[in-house]
Formats: C-alpha cells, structure tokens, sequence
C-alpha cells in the first residue's frame, strides 16, 4: 500500500517489487522483513504521531491522508484533484522507526506501509493517552481503543471446565486453578500435530519467553475477532484441542485440518471450545452451583424450607455452644434443662412438607422419613452445626442409639457420609450409597442439587 | 426472614429485662442489643443476668437465619466461651473441624467464589499487584515474598500481566509462608498448578513454600533465602494482624532486614488492638466489625449459598479468639486487627509511604464497577499523612491497602 492513491480509470502500473499476482494469498512473514529493493524512509516522531494533518479551510476536519482530504473536499463543492500515480516507477516504500532502541529501527527490520509504522510508534513507545471506561486498559492509538470499547464487557471467557465468565480477571484465576489445565497431555499432542501443520504453524511449544505472547491468546474471548486467523489464534486452538482425551484426538485433529482449509475461526464455537473432557475433575461446571460434597446440604436445604414455613424450626437446633462443652459446667439446671426442651421434633414434620419444593434432596429426604424412627434432633444439630462433632460423643443424645442414627444418616445423606468418611469417623462399613451409584457422581456437582 | 417467634418464657417480669419481640425492638436489630447487655453483664459479673441473656440469645441464634441470628449465634459462642473460660478449648476444637471439614477442593471454590461475588479480597489483590509491577518494572529477577490468607490467588493475574505487557519477561521467585496447618495442606495442591500457570504463560518461574513456622513472629531473614540480585516485594495480606501484638514492631524491622523494593500491605479496618484490655470496648468493635461483614456477605452471596455459610463460620474463630482467649501462649496466630492509621504509625518507623499510581487507581475503579452496587473507593484525604485507600461497604472503610518502600 503506498500513499498515493490509484487514480480512477488509469490501469495499474505494477511496481516492481510488489507481489505481481494478488491471487496467491501471501504467506505472512514475521513483521519487518522488507524487500531489499526498497526505498527505506526514516520519518520523524512528530509526522509519525501526526494525525489528520489535513485540514479542510471549510469545516475543518481533520485527515491523514491528503487524498480523503481532496474526496470530502468534493463535498464542499471545492475544487480537488486527486493526484496520480506517477508514471515512472516507484520504488516500493519501507518505514523504520525512529526510536533507536526498537528493533525495527534498524532498516533491515523496517515496516512495509506508512499506517503500519505510525501505529506501531503510537502503540509501542507512544503515550496512551485514550483510557477504556470499564476496564482502565490504555491505548495510544484512538482506533485501537474505539475497536476495543465496542467489544469491552460484552465478551465471554469459557473455561475447558466448561465454566463461563464475564470477567476476565475471575477467568484468569479460575483457569490456574481449575483441574482442566492439562499441561502434560498438551505436549505430548502438541509435538505430534506439529508435523502435520508445519506451515501454518510457527508455533512452537518451548518455554521462552515469547511464549507469554502467544499463550496470552488462551484468554482471548470466545467472541474474538474472526479475521485473526494468525498462529497465536491457531495455537489456541492446539492448546484446547490438547486438553482432549487422547481417543479423540484423531477426530480433532480433522477438525483442524478443516478448519484450516475452510479458514474458520477456532472461536466460531465449534466442536473444540463446546467439548469438555469428562475425565476432568468438575471442578466448577456451574458457578451457581453449590457444593455438594459439603456435608451441609442437607442440613442448610432444611432449614431453609423451614423458614418458609414456621419460624419455631429454626430455633430449634441452635445449641451449638451448649451442647458442645458440658451442660453440667453451667452450674444452673434451668439451663440445661431448657436445652434438652430445645430440641423439638418439629424439624421433621417441616421435612415433609418442604419435600415438595426439591428434587433430588426431596427424595433423599423422604428416605430419611421412611428410614428412621424418630431422628435424634441433638445429632442434626450438631451435624448442621459442626460439622464433624462425632454425635456419638454427644451429651445430650436422646432418642435411638447413635449408632443407629449415624448409620441412618450415612445411608441417607452421601454428600455427608462422603465428608464423615473423610475424617475417619465411620462407624460401620456401610458404604454403599442410597441410589446406588458411586460416590464420584454423587458427589458431582450437578447431580444433587434441587435448590441452587 | 424474621426467625423470631413469640413463644418465650416469659421471664421479663422478673429480670427487668425487656424481652425481644417488645415494641421498642421493631427494627429488629435485637441481636446487638442483647449481645452488648450480655457482655455488659459479663463484665460486670453480673450472674443470673449473664445466665439469663445467654439463655434468650440461645433461643433466638441460629447461623441459618438472617444476619441477626448469625451474628447471634457466632457472638454467643464466644460469649459462653468467655463466660466458661473455655475459649482455648473451643477455639482447638473449631480449628480441628475446620482442619476435617475444609479439602482443597471446597477451600478452591469458596475462595473463588467469594472473589466472583465481593471484591473483599480481590481491591486488595489488584492494588497490591499494580504496585509490584510498577515497582519492579524493568527488573530482571523478582522474588516475591508473600505472607497472605488467599492462597495464591493473586497470581494468576500478576503472572499474567508479567507474561503480556512487558517486553521482556522477568524471572518470578515466589516464596509464600504459611503457618496455620490447615493451608499447608491446601499448599500441596497449589504448588503445582502455580507452576505449571506459570509455565503456560511463558513465565521463567520458581515456587517456594515456607511452612512449619508455628507463629509468624518466627520467621526471619535467614530462613527466606533472598539473594543478592533479587528484586525484592514483600506483600502482605491480612498477615500483620497473625503477628503478636507486642511482636509487630520487630516483625517490621526483620521485613526492612530484606531490603525490598516494594512493601504491599491489606489488612482489614478494625481496631481489636488498642482495646484489647477493655472487654466491651472490644467487644463493641468486633461485633461493628462482624455485623458489616455478615451483612456485606448477605448482600453479596444468593441465598442458599454454601459458601456463604462456611465463610460465616470461619468467623467463628476470629471472635473465639479475640473475645474469649486473652492472649494465651499457645495460641496460635493472633486476631487482632488495626485500623490503617495505626498500622501506618508504627510501619513509619521502618518505611516510607507510597502512593498508588492513577493507573492503579483506575484499575481499582474499573474493577469495583464489575461487582455489585454499594462498593466504593476512597482516596487518601490530600494531605494526610496515611497514603493508603480504603474500600468501603456501604459507605462504612472495611479493607486498607497501601504501598511502602524503604
């Protein structure tokens, strides 16, 4: 592109130098390798940072070239002449930049066309005077930042987990410690597919320091701009792809393959961004979604549906402090006597009626119901409360032996038989889960959940 | 969600104390009423009174309810703890159930989804960070030495600006101490996948782990291993107020001994210190203190949340330890917090304020405009000598930030 504009009519005087067939598409080369027949242009940081030098006298709008110029001109009912394409020919046109420390300041590395230097001044050694409301992220080149506010906040970051954000910086934290970041099985794909796409990508898997560049591209929203088709974009791509089990790897890699013919863009939401690796940890597959392998499900999703009803049940498993250390200790019976009276049966019939408001809980509730006789109040509290309190220890255990209880309670409620197990609390070696699956399901954050 | 009923033994009569659903109380902000009688009582040793509110707080806690029943619940127990001079006791067995309750996993996500839902811990991460970054722009080799409570999850967005903005990558050298056994644990998990974030974002990286300190008051220079062409930052995230009260002073100087560039300093806006021997003075403070940050996570979290309610009962610790355990020897860390001005006298001794950039400032802005409304930003008064900025809850300071060099 040079800075002259092809008059209209005139043919085209193919200078030597530029690409004589604009059919074949240009392989892209590294930035800055000019032709060695150029004509190198040295221009100085203020023409650089110049913009709309080109005044109109009427309106006084501003130009960079002097060819828009003449065209709004044209507007004006002004005179205007659009200079011609010499005819002799020219030589083809590089810029260097003038900041001596850049590496394209050297003309060997210079930028073919004059937009492409003044943007690259701008962007790299230029102040970033324009400032993005939402994000505070800095630009020196107005375009740059126009482009960048339309796109600000309305994009998504997906997760190889499947979570999906709005917000960068959650996305960034999540991805370093979600269970879905694969490294290992990523090279071991990466150094296989190399081959296969050698000319597309120069891309490679090593850990310089460049790799932060191309790697910066993995948080390059779902809805980035399609006509990056560039390494870092196909990179993504192989590094998503990697995360895949390995016995799909050959369909992927055909995936690939068509997209590079086709040109799509890896971000057009096709098959590699949708699918998540089941053999991956859910670490988070739905941010709402609340965690099920606490123990406290149960307990919480109770008393929750007892405040919509009566506020007496939430009352009454509350005695936490008094029912942890020895009543005795209080030295005033009214007191621990009260605290026994504390602990109504009320819960259970607020159970029964709240069933109906859950899915899965409510079924596992209503077993509760079938399963147990009466349901030790002092043992529920006390599982909702502390969590890991061994009931059996518990002072003020009425009702049915604990051990009953406790068994009772490990059938019924996985999410918390699954916790219990994990302090080493087992009473019995009932392990076998109520719906009979395993507890990795179980304990699947989408599988219990009635109430999110 | 009004949990209080009407079915109390009517006691009144005879105490003179006014029972809780009475009409003066129709705003129903019981809780803090019935708790600073109690503690009143309590100071006073006055017994069958102390008896009495104990009894009705009882009744009325509840850590599934509103705010009100939380905060009674939690409060309660330090109370009785007090008032049976169990608190060490009590204080173990949370610690020993926090230890069984809390995995990796549930520690992972209720960490991140407290940072999606409030910017409590994350103003404090993208301040700090801002000011690392500029402090140590141009650095080749940085060590940071971080002694925080949000287990790493600061550095993902630091590696990955090290990664994009700068031309030329720095090394990373982060050490993290750790001194309660539950993170140590957690560190396990961490570890790893810091390094391989690190290697995905092309950052040349080395990962240490300090643990096995019992308080932070031990750590010293010699045991951080910094060298000589290291860039040194020092970020410190809700750790002084872990350091013994009589012990911050020498902890500042062993942090001056390193030599850092940078020293990035949060902690939480309350004054549990200064009144550490007045009972109801502390008192006061801590349940302010709580009743804001039980609010703040109501507002914050849904309804039904999970960790919501495993952050609300991380609490409980705290208020054990402040109000029930007066400085025994084998406590463990310390919970008493300062308020900026004061951690700002006594780190004048070993330090110079700095101020933090408008860029960081516009990054703080932008990034409170992505939670929900009732957060906001306050700039140090122009000329004060406290250069810190505060993030407020309703208009109420709730986290201090500021950056130091020596």
């Amino acid at each position: 592109m040079t800075e002259e504009v092809i008059a209209i009519g005139s043919t085209q005087n193919p200078v030597s130098g530029s690409n004589p067939q604009p059919a074949v598409k240009k392989k892209r080369s590294l930035p800055g390798t000019p032709d060695p027949e150029a004509e190198v242009i040295a221009l100085s940081p203020k023409t650089l940072m110049a913009t709309n030098r080109f005044l109109c006298e009427i309106c006084g709008k501003g130009f960079q070239r002097d060819q828009n110029l003449q065209l709004h001109r044209r507007g004006h009912n002004l005179p205007w002449k659009l200079k011609q394409r010499s005819s002799k020919e020219v030589r083809k046109r590089v810029y260097v930049c003038p900041e001596k420390s850049c590496v394209h300041h050297h003309p060997s590395r210079a930028l073919g066309d004059l937009t492409g230097i003044k943007k690259h001044f701008c962007r790299k050694h230029g102040e970033k005077k324009w400032k993005c409301e939402k994000c505070s992220k800095r630009y020196a080149v107005q375009s740059d930042w126009k482009a960048h506010s339309k796109t600000c906040g309305t994009r998504e970051y997906k997760c190889d987990c499947g979570t999906i954000f709005s917000r960068r910086d959650s996305f960034i934290t999540h991805r370093a410690f979600c269970d879905a970041l694969a490294e290992e099985t990523a090279r071991v794909n990466a150094g296989s597919h190399m081959k296969n796409h050698a000319g597309h990508m120069n891309y490679q898997f090593s850990l310089g320091p460049n790799m932060g560049h191309h790697f910066s591209s993995i948080f390059k929203p779902i809805s980035s701009n399609p006509q990056n088709i560039d390494p870092t974009t196909r990179g993504l791509s192989l590094w998503n792809m990697s995360q895949q089990p390995p016995q799909s790897q050959e369909t992927i890699c055909k995936n690939l393959q068509e997209m590079h013919q086709m040109g799509i863009s890896v971000s057009s939401g096709g098959a590699i961004y949708s699918c998540t690796d089941p053999l991956v940890n859910p670490c988070s597959s739905n941010p709402h979604s609340p965690s099920t392998t606490y123990q406290l499900n149960w307990d919480f999703a109770k008393n929750l549906n007892s405040s919509n009803g009566a506020a007496n049940d939430q009352l009454s498993c509350n005695s936490l402090p008094l029912s942890n250390i020895n009543v005795k200790d209080m030295g005033n019976h009214q007191l621990s006597g009260s605290v026994s009276s504390l602990f109504s049966t009320q819960q259970q019939s607020h159970q029964q009626t709240s069933a109906a408001n859950m899915s899965a809980t409510a079924l596992l509730q209503k077993a509760a119901q079938i399963g147990a006789t009466t349901t030790d109040p002092s043992l529920l509290g006390n599982f909702g409360l502390k969590c890991t309190e061994n009931p059996i220890q518990n002072p003020v255990t009425t009702g049915l032996g604990s051990d009953v209880l406790a068994l009772n309670h490990l059938q019924m409620y996985p999410s918390m038989r699954h916790h219990i197990q994990n302090q080493e609390n087992i009473r019995e070696g009932e392990t076998r889960d109520f719906l009979g699956v395993g507890i990795q399901s179980i304990c699947h954050p989408s599988s219990i959940n009635g109430w999110i | 969600m009004q949990g209080i009923n009407r079915r109390h033994p009517q006691d009144s009569s005879i105490t003179g104390l006014p029972s809780p659903d009475s009409g003066e109380n129709s705003d129903g902000k019981w809780a803090s009423r019935l708790l600073r009688e109690c503690a009143t009582a309590m100071s006073e040793k006055d017994s069958s009174k102390i008896h009495h509110l104990l009894w009705m707080l009882n009744e009325l806690a509840s850590p599934y309810g509103d705010c009100d029943q939380k905060l009674a619940f939690y409060f309660l127990q330090a109370l009785f703890c007090k008032a049976t001079d169990s608190g060490q006791r009590c204080y173990k067995t949370l610690i020993s159930v926090a230890q069984k309750s809390h995995s990796f996993d549930s520690i992972r996500k209720l960490i991140l989804k407290f940072q999606e839902v409030s910017p409590w811990t994350t103003f404090g991460h993208v301040a700090s960070n801002g000011a690392i970054l500029e402090a140590l722009e141009g650095e080749k080799k940085l060590h940071i030495i971080d002694i925080s409570n949000t287990l790493c999850t600061q550095w993902p967005t630091l590696l990955e600006a090290l990664a994009t903005r700068n031309d030329e990558t720095p090394h990373l050298k982060l050490t993290v101490v750790v001194t309660t056994s539950i993170v140590e644990s957690v560190m396990n998990e961490i570890t790893p996948r810091m390094e391989k974030f690190a290697r995905l974002m092309g950052v040349p990286f080395e990962f240490r782990v300090m643990s096995g300190l019992n308080f932070l008051g031990e750590l010293t220079k010699d045991s951080l291993g910094v060298q000589e062409d290291e860039a040194i930052a020092v970020n410190c995230i809700g750790a002084f107020r872990r350091v013994d009260v009589e012990e911050r002073r020498a902890f500042f100087q062993m942090i001056q001994s390193l030599r850092p560039k940078v020293v990035t300093v949060v902690e939480e806006e309350a004054d549990l210190s200064s009144s550490r021997n007045d009972f109801i003075k502390c008192f006061d403070e801590c349940l302010r203190f709580y009743t804001i940050y039980f609010d703040m996570l109501e507002q914050s979290f849904a309804p039904t949340s999970n960790e919501r309610l495993m952050l609300e009962r991380e609490c409980s610790r705290s208020i054990v330890s402040v109000l029930a355990c007066d400085d025994e020897i084998d406590h463990g860390d310390s919970e008493r917090r300062e308020r900026g001005n004061q951690w700002s006298d006594k780190l004048r001794e070993a330090f110079i304020p700095v101020g933090y950039s408008d860029d960081v400032v516009d990054d703080i802005k932008a990034l409170l405009k992505r939670y929900r409304t009732g957060w906001s930003l306050v700039l140090p008064a122009a000329g004060g000598d406290d250069l810190g900025i505060n993030l407020t809850w309703k208009e109420e300071p709730v986290v201090w930030a500021s950056v130091w060099k020596p």
